[in-house]
């Protein structure tokens, strides 16, 4: 008797007690599912967060921000709440910097026509789209002749381009931000990760820094976006031009590098999911166990019920290793394919949340391979006992038994 | 073919030691139609059981073509169920859920044969005790005396030396009763052994030498051809 001829007369014999046998798999099937559900959505959460770690720091950029901005609370008396001219200046004169840029942050009521919608503002320099990767999906991106001659041009997200425009083009339309009509010159997407863009909104209008400056002469300059050459220590650099800022300012914790924090909450937060993944892992892992306790309870009941039919089997000249066997195949059988269906089952709900989140879960192929190999031996683990009972039966009194 | 001597077997019953077969000695030759007969407590299924190598003697010794079947191991006695006894049970003992062709298949399967031989094999047994038709159906689904003629052909799977039948008709009613008695005889005349077991002096009748016990003794024995 070969392997597949044993698992055939396992499925035969599961065939016959529907009901039972789904039931059983059930337990390990929804183990199984919700681990490979929350490994997915752990994966996702992570590559979210390295994602948007990547996707806030460009290349050779080093981002430095007003220390009041990273940590928000009542300033103290002549805190340094912007940054000005000569902050960039102490910046620029650094070897290594090849350009020192700056941005601004702030809200607005956008309108076009009849339509208006509150947007978030950034405006930056003609890199901008690489600093908080925009990918441009119609027009351009604003130019440095933009920036340097203070025209009255946007880029609009989708969302937003959406929202104003409907499904008409908004390439050459005109929107009104306090007051002054901005030409659109070009739509983006935000490529920035998802779990960001959860928090933040996705209507957003970019336009140059001078533009905004004309724009809202109140608004603060938010960011300062040193472009270093290539090649160079950027940790050590930003250091070293903080430290300067903060000299001139007159306060020791003035300025701040924002990349470095970027990455440090990153890290921090990949480390938060990897624990939660751990732990709601283990829960799950309960949940798999529960379902072995179930498939053994029911292998016992199993014998019991069919104790005449292993006496049968053994009156025919059926060895105990092949009542072992026949009892390990099938609770094997019944893990295996409830292990299976939770990993197709978990898979979905990964695919389901990607789908609704944006999120990008997915599941390791080893991770699915392993799932389903372990429930497989639950399985064999699980029968063993009642298995051995059954090899071990008297046949008389198992042939006798009603 | 069979060979008993000074077989006794105990069972314990709580602190107490039960004395089932008192010493039996007994042949039985080759070819021989034997049947075994005694009211019950008698100890004739616990005999059985030992011919049958599903128990074993708690003393004496039981040879089987040669083979003293005390000294062998499990496997070893699985495997003389398997390919030199055939049974037949009073209650048929059929698999209630797989097909009749499947239930002669199992014998053969736990000989190892292939699955085309086993289906092969099992289609001629079936079609040999007049159950060709019945190939598929599953044993809730066949009368009494169709499950003894698949159980018959079960117990010819692999082609035994010996059947060995416990009130094989005692389920029965007597016509299809008589029927399977006639189908034992015509398995008998093709040169095979049979015992019978039973209570029942009609079917003990039907065969050449009759063994009588009482309490765990061989009382006497009947011979009427041979």
């Amino acid at each position: 008797m070969n392997a597949w001829e044993m698992v055939s007369m396992a499925l035969i014999s599961l065939r016959t007690n529907k009901l039972r046998s789904f039931l059983t798999m059930l337990g390990i099937l929804i183990g199984v599912a919700s681990i490979i559900a929350i490994v997915a959505i752990g994966n996702g959460g992570k590559a979210a967060v390295l994602g948007a770690i990547a996707s806030g720091s460009a290349q050779n950029t080093i981002q430095i921000v007003p220390r009041e901005l990273v940590a928000p609370g009542l300033p103290q008396p002549g805190q340094v709440l912007a940054i000005d001219e000569s902050d960039l200046a102490i910046a620029a004169s650094f070897s290594g910097v090849q350009q020192v840029n700056y941005t601004l942050y702030g809200t607005a009521v956008v309108g076009s026509g009849n339509r208006s919608d509150n947007a978030s503002i950034e405006a930056g320099p003609a890199n901008l789209n690489e600093l908080t990767r925009l990918q441009i999906t119609r027009g351009h991106m604003f130019s440095q002749a933009d920036v340097i001659g203070h025209r009255d041009v946007a880029v609009l997200s989708q969302s937003l381009a959406n929202k104003l425009f409907g499904s008409g083009n908004p390439i050459g339309g005109l929107v009104t931000v306090s007051g002054v009509p901005l030409q659109v010159i070009g739509v983006a997407v935000s490529q920035q990760a998802s779990l960001f863009s959860l928090f933040m909104g996705s209507d957003a209008l970019y336009m140059p820094a001078t533009t905004c400056q004309d724009l809202f002469p109140n608004w603060s300059i938010s960011e300062m976006d040193v472009q270093a050459a290539p090649g160079t220590n950027l940790q050590n650099l930003a250091q070293r031009i903080v430290t300067a800022l903060n000299i001139h300012a007159g306060d020791a914790t003035a300025f701040a590098d924002s990349s470095g924090l970027a990455s440090s909450v990153g890290a921090l937060l990949s480390k938060v999911t990897t624990i939660l993944t751990l732990v709601i892992g283990a829960i799950a892992g309960i949940a798999l166990l529960v379902g072995g306790v179930g498939v053994m309870n029911i292998m016992l009941v199993s014998v019991t019920e069919r104790t005449q039919e292993i006496g049968i089997r053994i009156s025919l000249g059926a060895t105990r290793t092949a009542i072992l066997f026949q009892f390990l195949v099938e609770s094997a059988t019944i893990t295996a394919i409830g292990g299976l269906a939770g990993v197709v089952i978990g898979s979905l709900i990964g695919l389901g949340i990607r789908m609704a989140t944006g999120i990008p879960a997915s599941v390791p192929w080893p991770i699915a391979v392993l799932s389903f190999l372990f429930s497989a031996v639950i399985g064999v683990v699980c029968g063993l006992y009642p298995a051995n009972k059954a090899a071990r039966l008297n046949p008389i009194e198992a042939l006798r038994y009603e | 073919m069979i060979e008993l001597n000074g077989v006794r077997k105990a069972y314990k019953v709580g602190d107490e030691l039960l004395m089932v077969l008192h010493g039996i000695d007994l042949r039985i030759e080759e070819g021989e139609f034997v049947s075994i007969m005694g009211p019950s407590g008698s100890g004739k299924s616990t005999l059985m059981h030992i011919i049958g190598c599903l128990d074993t003697p708690s003393a004496g010794e039981y040879r089987l073509r040669g083979t003293s079947v005390g000294g062998l191991s499990a496997r070893d006695l699985a495997v003389l169920r398997n390919r030199t006894i055939g049974f037949v049970f009073q209650n048929f003992h059929l698999l209630p859920r797989i097909t009749a062709v499947r239930n002669v298949e199992l014998p053969l399967l736990y000989a190892g044969v292939s699955r085309a031989q086993r289906r092969s094999r099992a289609l001629e047994l079936l079609a040999r005790v007049g159950m060709a038709d019945r190939a598929q159906h599953l044993p809730t689904a066949l009368s009494g005396g169709q499950k003894q003629r698949v159980a018959i052909a079960r117990a010819l799977a692999n082609d035994p030396a010996l059947i060995l039948a416990d009130e094989p008709t005692g389920a029965l009613d007597q016509r299809t009763g008589l029927e399977i008695i006639e189908l034992l005889r015509e398995l008998h005349s093709a040169g095979r052994t049979i015992v019978v077991i039973t209570h029942d002096p009609t079917v003990a009748a039907a065969a050449d030498r009759t063994i009588y016990i009482v309490d765990g003794h061989i009382q006497r024995e009947e011979v009427r051809r041979g």
